[in-house]
């Protein structure tokens, strides 16, 4: 049988070699089309010259956050396309920091003027920025801090630009510890346990939960995924007859909280917070299934990185890193 | 006479795997507080339903020997069509739900056109396809999380007076029919026959092209009715749903006994399989156990369940030697 197998697979190899390279022409084309529609303004404009060229390397554009703020440097650039042109790339999955580095390299390649990177990592991304750096690149860090020691290490400065998400989620478990009593058990859901700003923010969660006198009687990672929570919040309810609240670190595990307590019948009983104010979330937040949730301004995360490479750029002298605003909602 | 030695038979076939499911839950059960209650086995049979229907028909692709790994895009897509068509376009519930499981099965056909029709290897279009769903779902949610709220919920929503929601039922009714059709009918035996030998199955004059393009297509449009199980449970239609759940089915069905070359399986088993992993996602979420440890536990149990059905095979095949020499063949 093995042999017939591999008889028929000779018969049929060349249908496949065609069948392949045809899939792999259509990717290119694919692939292709998508770098153009990216990049297009700079490719026409470059011709031009004299105007800076910054690119934006963001994580996951399939990431709401993101592709939002990729929304905001879009709009940004078209309302100042005389003073810069913009580059934006994102990767597949958060989790692809070879992509992010290639991005990265790419982009020195290019020799764009500036880099505005949200990365990936704040460990591994280091390396790629250095040798930015090295090649006369300005480099803007966005959102996701990079790790003060390995910078040192690196012997690079970079100035940053995001919110402090631990006095974010801070303030989201402040408003959700006023409608408890000192006491209560509350869960957390965390992301991906290794993502700095998810660090952050259950650090932050447990800041105001212990400041209230709140019983912490699960952890768990929802790995950013509604589905995950939902799993882990169904878990946590079966397990905690008497739990009051979930604090989950963004909205989208948030989502999936609620339907678990729904689906164990606890509507009401059960608090949900969030992070981030997605679209989504609005509707729950106003029929109070959702307590609070945190708005870190995506749009303009972008922006507040363009401009301090702008003005770095304009011969200004490197900002001190700057913290931008999160707001706390509650309807 | 023959009802016994099928009984017996069948008590055989599924003694292995709910002894490991039953193993399962009573070590839960020993290990967290509140494991043992109906609440755990209620909110366990709300959870599996788009898990358990795409099992299903992955056990029917590896049993003809091939593969199908954009189920889990295809859930994504066919959901964020539900809930962009509900959301956006205001479309009645009937006429969203069809339009998305259309999607499904269109996606199913194409898989099984280009691998059966050109020879393409399944796991290259499949791979393909996983690909351009994804894809496609970000496009047409705009990468966002669509929340839908109750329009939705209904087939979710745990019966009054029962706990378990219809999607389960429903679910069942797949694994039912998915398992007679298996076992009892023409189009089963061709299944069955293709998988073992193709050639073989050719040369009897039977055209194995349409039963294999049929199975593809059955694939697909059982990820759409995951994708409406799934959207239905959340409330919410989620682009990013499904991500990895072709491993989760495929880990499932190889539980359950069904070989990755194709020939042998069962559909009923392979439920069993997603009952056990589910169970286990259920229960380690439920003492609290770290991220890593899930993973590792996860995986342990996975290679060792598929140890113990091999080694049930030995066995029960000389037991029956021993006992039924009859029926000892069939195995």
């Amino acid at each position: 049988m093995a042999n017939s197998k591999k008889m028929k697979s000779n018969a049929n190899s060349r249908t496949q070699w065609i069948a392949l390279t045809l899939l792999g022409i259509i990717g290119l084309i694919c692939g292709a089309g998508c770098n153009r529609s990216d990049t297009t303004a700079p490719a026409v404009n470059q011709t031009t010259g004299g105007k800076p060229r910054i690119a934006l390397v963001m994580k996951s554009l399939a990431n709401e956050f993101f592709s939002t703020m990729a929304e905001g440097a879009k709009k940004h650039q078209a309302a100042n396309a005389a003073s810069y042109d913009l580059v934006v790339n994102g990767i597949k999955n958060e989790t692809d920091l070879a992509e992010q580095v290639g991005l990265v390299e790419q982009m020195v390649a290019q020799k764009v003027n500036a880099i505005v990177i949200a990365p990936a990592d704040s460990k591994a991304l280091v390396t790629a920025l250095r040798r930015a750096k090295e090649a006369g690149i300005l480099v803007v860090n966005i959102d996701n801090k990079l790790d003060a020691d390995v910078l040192k290490q690196a012997g690079l400065t970079v100035p940053f630009v995001g919110p402090d998400n631990r006095a974010g989620a801070k303030q989201v478990g402040e408003a959700l510890a006023q409608k408890l009593k000192a006491g209560d058990e509350v869960a957390i859901i965390e992301g991906i346990p290794t993502a700095f700003n998810g660090q952050q923010r259950r650090a932050g969660f447990e800041d105001a939960m212990k400041a209230a006198g709140m019983n912490i009687v699960s952890i768990q990672s929802g790995l950013w995924e509604m589905e995950k929570a939902n799993a882990v919040a169904a878990a946590m309810l079966s397990e905690h007859p008497q739990l009051k609240a979930i604090l989950c670190a963004n909205d989208n595990m948030a989502l999936g909280a609620v339907s678990a307590i729904q689906a164990a019948g606890k509507a009401g009983a059960v608090l949900v917070a969030g992070f981030d104010n997605i679209s989504a979330i609005r509707p729950l937040l106003e029929k109070g299934q959702v307590v609070a949730t945190a708005d870190q301004h995506a749009d303009q995360l972008a922006l507040f990185g363009i401009e301090a490479a702008l003005k770095i750029l304009k011969g200004e002298a490197p900002p001190a890193d700057q913290t931008t605003k999160v707001d706390l909602i509650t309807k | 006479m023959s009802a016994l030695r099928l009984m017996k038979k069948g008590a055989l076939e599924y003694t292995a795997m709910l002894i490991i499911w039953a193993g399962l839950v009573l070590l839960f059960g020993a290990l967290s507080r509140n494991f043992l209650a109906v609440s755990t086995f209620v909110t366990l049979a709300n959870r599996i339903p788009p898990l358990t229907v795409i099992a299903a028909g992955m056990t029917l692709v590896l049993i003809i020997g091939g593969i199908d790994l954009s189920v889990g895009s295809v859930l994504g897509l066919c959901g964020s069509v539900l809930g962009v068509m509900l959301v956006g376009h205001h479309w009645p519930l009937w006429a969203a739900i069809g339009f998305a499981l259309v999607i499904g099965l269109v996606a199913g056909c194409l898989n099984g056109i280009l691998s059966v029709r050109l020879g393409i290897p399944s796991f290259i279009v499949s791979l393909g396809m996983l690909e351009i769903a994804r894809g496609l779902a970000y496009l047409v949610t705009g990468s966002q999380t669509k929340y839908i709220g109750s329009a939705v919920e209904g087939l979710s929503e745990p019966l009054r007076g029962f706990g378990i929601a219809p999607a389960f039922l429903l679910a069942l009714c797949v694994i039912i029919l998915g398992q007679i059709m298996l076992s009892r009918s023409v189009f089963g035996r061709y299944l069955v026959a293709i998988g073992t030998n193709e050639k073989a199955v050719r040369f009897s004059g039977i055209n194995p092209v349409p039963p294999k393009v049929t199975v593809f297509a059955i694939a697909g449009l059982l990820s759409g009715l995951a994708g409406v199980l799934y959207t239905s449970r959340l409330g919410s239609a989620d682009p990013n749903a499904g991500i990895g759940m072709e491993l989760s089915a495929i880990a499932a069905v190889v539980i359950g006994g069904t070989s990755l070359m194709g020939g042998r399986g069962s559909v009923v088993k392979s439920f069993v399989g997603v009952l056990i992993i589910a169970t286990l996602e259920a229960g380690l979420a439920q003492i609290g156990a770290s991220e890593p440890s899930k993973r590792v536990v996860t995986g342990l149990v996975i290679v060792c369940a598929v140890i113990v059905d091999a080694w049930r095979h030995r066995v029960s095949g000389q037991l029956l030697k021993k006992f039924f020499p009859k029926i000892a063949g069939c195995f």
